[in-house]
């Protein structure tokens, strides 16, 4: 393209060489290198002047030499006289810091907009953003790309019977994204939700908020009940929860599809034949998603003012330090604090608002995607053991845990095994747009017999070692859509039709 | 003012240099506020105050450690943006060694001038003020917000009076830019001068040297603002042996020694660095012998205190704290 452009950061040239070839062009000439004592230097090595620049950044382990090197080069281009800088960010780097978690935490993903603001930024690309309202962080205007079509039609090209796969969300943060994805490939959706335990007398369900918000069935707590002790006193032969649960749960259904909103919400194509798949339930929760969302964040507050009740297909089980056990494991909860395991596991301590205060997302008010993979925390807190609540019948189908990044394994593999173990999944696809992988997470996904296959895009660089051992790992091509993203921004074409599902 | 009034000196230390912190708060008869910072698996940099500094003057202390300076310098931006948000009074960046200082102007084409982004950065992120040390005059002028660039001059000038008779010294500049500090220092001991003048083809690559002044029989002090590899010194210390200098020894500012800078020190004729605390040394002393440190943290304190208590600053200039 005439006038144009584009500059691989240190992070992913190979992801940019592929958008220069989409569009037909070689990558501009820079040297990027540190001084000895660690700061960055940057050298642009062709003219920029009145030029449209645009400038490929990705996440990194040294995620903050990235971005100074990214900012050095917008400041480099403005002082060059370029006409025009764009800043190409498949993986917006601090994006989960994108609100105030705890007490006198940082906004990390505003200050990051400012900074690249104040570089001499006049556009940003971007693709799925953790948190959609980060867009409003930026003076510039922002095109916050979608990888749902591309993963959505690879979906369709290779997993196999997707038609009957069930999407599940790992938890309840991120419905919006997945039933975003449930609708577009028309499936149906479930969620897995992790509770801390605090006791014994507490059954939490929260799913079960959404659906009584009129009327209270004092019956079902009874049943509940029941379920509890069925669990309880089976817990011996292996699986009981899904077994024992379901015939209760038929008569909780029975009761619960007479209620009047429910047959308002109830209308849904597919699987009509389905008995034991009633689609009028992932209709009501993907319609409801937002209020789930609200009640995760006031889920204390709220189990105080209602009952317990349990719904259709919603399945229990326990995790403790972040996998899945069977009900009759010791608990350390329930009994005494902590006679399990008193080891202190680092994974607790990698996150500040566990320091401050046990209910991280109180000031978190979005309700938006901001809290997905976030939780992560204290799964691993062996202190704390946690309720594990799948709703939704995945029974051998195929199961797409869906979510934006894969950073941490924790929450991907309680979730895998719950789907699995408890929800007797066929199949399981855990997909996400940024593979991040921080740490050992991919060796441990890798490891986990739960998981059949890891899909991500290539907006996060994956380096080759981790690559090459991960025989589960599908990484899809995002230079396309970046390339088209870069070409029509240049031309001032319309970016809509990149948003868009195509149906093949 | 009693205590319990808000507005008190909250002072916050990143993770790059928490002795010097220690030191500072020490001075100032406080403690280092409680905070976290840590990284992410992804090396994501998070940091949260642990303290109220609603109302507070707050003064974050963050040097660069060497071969991690932008890990330092956004961890100083986030600690910088969560006091903002968490509405500080005033906030002061305590910044002893100040980055990319170095690359200050466009000297090639299209070369970025990022000390003048990372003076627009840390405004971003909200600092008010910011106090550092020997940075250029013409850095100071990046900001819009009030700098109080400090001297290590003072602790220099009484470390040449305590140890060693000043008549038998003699300052030397190992580059002409150098030329004005090492001239201020020689002024006030009442010394001789002298001057290398070099060629530098390429950014810590050292070409020839030529002696400028008389340095024989006497102890040739090297006056600089920072020791990087320190192929700068070692090459015009041998300069000033083979001009018949008694010893020579240099007094430098920040000591960054990166790379072979302790090796490099080590084989060469130097006598001895003297460096400031201003950059965390780790276990550099041990490493070489001839390595000297200055407690800078006097100077930082009474900074910090004057201008809490909005007392002019400039008694600094001329004078350390002891």
């Amino acid at each position: 393209m005439r006038g144009t452009l584009v500059f691989a950061g240190s992070s992913c040239p190979e992801l940019t060489d592929k958008i220069c070839q989409n569009l037909g062009m070689a990558r501009a000439d820079a040297e990027l290198t540190q001084f000895s004592n660690g700061e960055t230097s940057v050298r642009i090595l062709t003219s920029v002047r009145e030029k449209d620049v645009f400038v490929v950044q990705s996440g990194s382990d040294k995620i903050n030499d990235t971005i100074m090197e990214l900012l050095i080069m917008i400041s480099a281009c403005k002082g060059g006289s370029a006409n025009k800088i764009t800043a190409v960010l498949p993986y917006f780097p601090y994006s989960r810091q994108s609100k105030k978690k705890s007490h006198r935490g940082a906004i990390t993903a505003r200050l990051l907009a400012n900074l690249m603001d104040v570089a001499g930024v006049k556009h940003v690309v971007t693709v799925d953003l953790h948190a959609s309202q980060m867009q409003g962080f930026f003076k510039c205007p922002v095109d916050n790309l979608h990888a749902e079509p591309l993963i959505a039609r690879w979906i369709r090209r290779n997993v196999p019977e997707w038609q009957e796969a069930v999407v599940v969300s790992k938890n309840a943060g991120g419905t919006k994204r997945v039933t975003s994805l449930a609708d577009a490939l028309k499936l149906n959706f479930g969620m897995v939700t992790t509770d801390k335990r605090r006791g014994p007398s507490m059954a939490p369900s929260v799913i079960g908020y959404s659906l009584d918000g009129l009327e209270r069935h004092p019956v079902l707590d009874a049943i509940s009940n029941q379920v509890r002790n069925t669990t309880l006193s089976d817990s011996e032969n292996g699986n009981p929860a899904t077994n024992n649960g379901r015939s209760q749960d038929s008569r909780a259904a029975a009761d619960v599809q007479g209620s009047p909103r429910l047959r308002a919400n109830g209308t849904h194509s597919r699987n009509p034949a389905n008995h034991k798949t009633p689609p009028s339930r992932s209709q009501t929760i993907l319609s409801q998603s937002s209020v789930i969302d609200e009640l995760d964040e006031e889920a204390e507050a709220d189990e105080l003012e209602y009952n317990d009740r349990r719904a259709h297909e919603v399945t229990h089980g326990r995790l403790v330090q972040g996998h899945v056990v069977p009900d009759d494991f010791p608990s350390s909860a329930a009994s005494v604090a902590d006679t399990s395991v008193p080891e202190e596991d680092p994974m607790a301590m990698s996150h500040a608002s566990s320091f401050f205060g046990p209910q991280p997302h109180a000031l978190g008010g979005s309700g938006d995607a901001g809290e997905s993979s976030d939780e992560e925390d204290d799964l691993r807190n062996p202190k704390v053991e946690h309720m594990i609540t799948l709703v939704g019948d995945v029974k051998d189908r195929t199961v797409l845990i869906v979510d934006d990044m894969i950073d941490k394994p924790g929450s991907w593999i309680a979730a895998a095994e719950t789907v699995v173990k408890r929800g007797r999944a066929k199949k399981v696809y855990c997909i996400a747009t940024h593979g991040v992988f921080g740490g050992d997470c991919l060796e441990q996904m890798q490891a986990c017999d739960c998981i059949d296959t890891i899909v991500v895009t290539n907006s996060h660089p994956i380096s080759e070692d981790k690559a090459r051992n991960a025989s589960k790992l599908v990484v899809l091509d995002l230079s396309f859509l970046l390339a088209e993203a870069i070409r029509r921004n240049h031309y001032g074409e319309s970016m809509s039709p990149l948003f868009q599902h195509v149906m093949d | 003012m009693s205590a319990e009034m808000a507005n008190e000196i909250k002072l916050i230390s990143g993770r790059s240099h928490p002795e010097l912190s220690e030191k500072i708060a020490k001075r100032l008869g406080i403690e280092v506020a409680r905070t976290i910072s840590l990284n992410y698996s992804n090396q994501e940099t998070s940091f949260t105050v642990g303290e109220s500094v609603r109302d507070e003057d707050v003064f974050i202390v963050q040097s660069t450690a060497t071969g991690d300076v932008n890990e330092g310098l956004m961890e100083l931006l986030i600690m910088i943006s969560a006091c903002r948000t968490a509405s500080a009074r005033r906030i002061t960046a305590v910044i002893p060694n100040f980055p990319y200082a170095r690359q200050d102007k466009k000297d090639k084409s299209r070369a970025p001038i990022s000390a003048r982004l990372v003076a627009n950065m840390l405004q971003t992120a909200g600092a008010n003020h910011i106090v550092t040390v020997d940075l250029h005059a013409s850095q100071v002028s990046f900001f819009s917000v009030p700098v109080d660039n400090l001297y290590a001059e003072p602790s220099f000038l009484r470390y040449i009076r305590e140890n060693f008779k000043t008549e038998d010294c003699v300052i030397v500049s190992p580059d002409a830019g150098g030329a004005k500090r090492a001239t201020s220092i020689a002024d006030h001991l009442n010394t001789a001068f002298a001057l290398i003048h070099k060629e530098r083809p390429r950014p810590n690559v050292v070409g020839r040297m030529v002696l400028v002044g008389n340095v024989e029989d006497k102890i040739a002090i090297l006056v600089d603002d920072m020791a990087d590899t320190c192929g700068t010194l070692v090459k015009a210390a041998a300069v000033l042996k083979e001009n018949g200098a008694k010893s020579v020894l240099a007094l430098v500012t920040h000591g960054i020694l990166s790379g072979n800078a302790i090796e490099t020190l080590n084989s060469s004729v130097l006598e001895a660095l003297v460096v400031t605390n201003t950059v965390p040394l780790g276990d550099k002393v041990e490493r070489c012998p001839k390595l000297r440190v200055i407690d800078i943290s006097p100077t930082l304190a009474e900074a910090i205190r004057r201008t809490h208590n909005g007392e002019s600053v400039s008694y600094l200039f001329n004078h350390a704290p002891v």
